[in-house]
């Protein structure tokens, strides 16, 4: 959390993340030299350049995508979420030196703009196997460079945590227009079973890992909770939640995380104000809900991040009958104290 | 530590023990697949030809300049031994803004001595020749006593093939052919780069035909839609020392709906 816009907020765990995409990047980048010299020494160096960027941003846009399914399966791997934006924007830097080069090779110097060139020099676009790729490459670094140059906190606040969420989910239109460029371009040249396996491979992976998480999810938004007299909704029995852990549950569409906090409950809406963090899945420290994703802080009785940070989120009554809990639906403004309550 | 207790900050440097293992198993497996990946798309890449470019390399060449339409410059090389070399222009351009300079001072450059300083791009026979300022083309004043006279015909051919750029299928590009370079082609021709159309003989090897219309002029714009298209020429066939050259109606080009085996 920082009160100011600064470029980056260095700690030690970003410093080793930036470490870690740096000495893969490299690696991949040597092998990738070294095995086209030695095995292919009549290809040209800018040949060798477009290739080994364009398919090290394919390999980071795959590790880029597994990272937020798999830390829902598992939180260990929340580490690697914490400096996501680190690692797009080094991908948004290797495809950016792809696509730079790309067009000075093939569409510069000649008698269009190169940007019409990509869009023109090739009209088959009625045709699958003779379609001109380069479009969709082109689209997909437009979309990176947006998401890359707005990946700074001070977009997130001033655009809205909903819109920043919204264009950032573009990433994947992008990793579809990707897939289509590389099946469509590159692998209607270059047809090794290896490297079209790579990318077939990749797509199960993602696609598994997705499926897997929003089935877990899925099982959270499908829970049905029975209404009292009074229209409260019993969510649990008090002994379900962990001390300074919560339960999620879904209520009228929201969902809630019902915290534990030295013996006694509370209620908060689950979206952390930052970058929509799953609050419910994070845990009470030094008394203060903190968000699995950055450590964004907030009070369990008020929803409040402690001064002098401003972030707010609805709070929910609850109470608790013969060992039930019960959570009343109608949330109360963001910020709004309530009592916690004993177990 | 219980083992649902660890709960990482970014900003506290404290790590759990589960949270860790679970790192660095990650981190591993990252950097294995990031080195395997890197080997299997490096590695089965296709072999590129062996052609050449002398890029940053400039060569003199004097000959005898010719327009049969397109540029070229006859260069001795022994007793009644000719190799016919097709002018380019820098980038995706033909040589005209090169040899229009030459032209205006001194009319048609048609039969002249010439000494080009340029980059050769040579393959499987042919030679060209990258001009990229027309400071470096000097005209020598003699006038060929031999005159090089325009081809003349073979007969009516018909002929399947693909039609490339010359310029990076000779070797500028390495590789120069593939989806990939099927706009770039384009874009070549359409700069004035003469189109060259790719047959495959009995033999098994490549011929290498220049494309002209029925009047014998250069075609570019009008031949856009055909490139990398596997199709059926009908021309009349010439040779011209090392190329032959087909005069095409561009109309009747029968696409053959395959795949190209080129672009």
């Amino acid at each position: 959390m920082g009160l100011d816009y600064k470029l980056v907020l260095w700690n030690k765990h970003k410093k080793n993340y930036d470490k870690l995409i740096a000495l893969g990047m490299v690696l991949y980048l040597i092998v990738f030299f070294v095995l086209s010299l030695v095995t292919n020494a009549e290809m040209t160096a800018e040949t060798i350049i477009i290739r080994a960027f364009g398919s090290l941003a394919i390999i980071l846009l795959h590790l880029i995508l597994v990272i937020g399914p798999l830390t829902r399966l598992n939180p260990n791997y929340l580490p690697i979420l914490y400096n996501r934006r680190h690692l797009g924007v080094s991908m948004f830097l290797a495809a950016l030196i792809h696509g730079v080069f790309s067009t000075i090779n093939f569409h510069t110097l000649g008698s269009k703009n190169p940007i019409e060139s990509i869009f023109t020099s090739n009209m088959d676009y009625g045709s699958l196997t003779n379609f001109p790729f380069q479009v969709l490459g082109f689209l997909a670094l437009l979309i990176l460079f947006v998401m890359a140059s707005t990946s700074h906190d001070f977009f997130l606040k001033n655009l809205s945590p909903k819109i920043w969420k919204r264009l950032h989910m573009l990433v994947y239109l992008a990793y579809s227009l990707i897939v289509l460029h590389v099946f469509l371009g590159a692998f209607q040249q270059e047809t090794s079973p290896f490297a079209i396996g790579v990318l077939c491979l990749g797509f199960v992976l993602i696609t598994g890992l997705h499926l897997t998480a929003a089935f877990k999810e899925g099982k959270i938004d499908s829970f049905k909770a029975s209404k009292d007299s009074d229209g409260w909704l019993e969510v649990c029995t008090t002994g379900e939640i962990e001390e300074s852990r919560a339960k999620i549950f879904t209520v009228e569409g929201e969902r809630i995380a019902v915290f534990k906090n030295e013996g006694k409950l509370s209620a908060i809406h689950n979206v952390c104000k930052h970058q929509g963090g799953p609050l419910g899945e994070g845990k009470i420290v030094d008394g203060c809900i903190t968000c699995p994703w950055h450590g964004y802080q907030y009070l369990p009785h008020n929803g409040q991040s402690p001064p002098p940070f401003t972030e707010k989120v609805k709070t929910y009554q609850l109470k608790v009958v013969n060992g039930f809990v019960y959570v009343n639906p109608n949330a109360y403004e963001e910020g709004t104290e309530v009592t916690p309550i004993s177990c | 530590m219980k083992k649902n207790d660890e709960f990482y900050i970014g900003y506290v440097d404290e790590v759990g023990t589960e949270t860790k293992t679970t790192l660095k198993r990650f981190v591993l497996y990252s950097l294995i697949t990031l080195v395997v990946v890197g080997f299997l798309f490096s590695f089965f890449q296709e072999t590129a030809v062996n052609s050449s470019f002398d890029f940053n390399e400039p060569t003199k060449v004097s000959g005898i300049y010719h327009e049969t339409p397109y540029p070229m410059l006859r260069v001795q090389l022994a007793d009644d031994i000719y190799k016919d070399i097709l002018l380019l222009g820098f980038g995706k351009f033909g040589p005209n803004q090169y040899l229009n300079a030459i032209k205006s001072e001194n009319g048609s450059l048609v039969n002249k001595a010439l000494t080009i300083e340029g980059q050769l791009i040579y393959y499987n026979g042919q030679t060209l020749l990258e001009i990229d300022d027309s400071q470096k083309i000097t005209l020598s004043g003699s006038v060929n006593r031999n005159e090089i006279k325009k081809p003349s015909s073979i007969g009516q051919i018909e002929l399947e093939g693909e039609i490339v750029d010359p310029k990076c299928y000779f070797g500028v590009m390495k590789p120069g052919f593939g989806k990939i370079h099927r706009s770039c082609a384009a874009l070549c021709i359409s700069g004035g780069i003469p189109p060259v159309l790719v047959a495959t003989n009995e033999q098994e090897t490549d011929d290498y035909f220049l494309l002209t219309n029925l009047k014998g002029e250069p075609i570019h714009q009008d031949i856009l839609p055909f490139i990398g298209q596997p199709a059926k020429l009908l021309g009349e066939l010439s040779e011209l020392g090392d190329w032959k050259v087909l005069k095409i109606d561009v109309d009747r080009i029968e696409k053959l709906g395959k795949a190209s085996s080129i672009y």
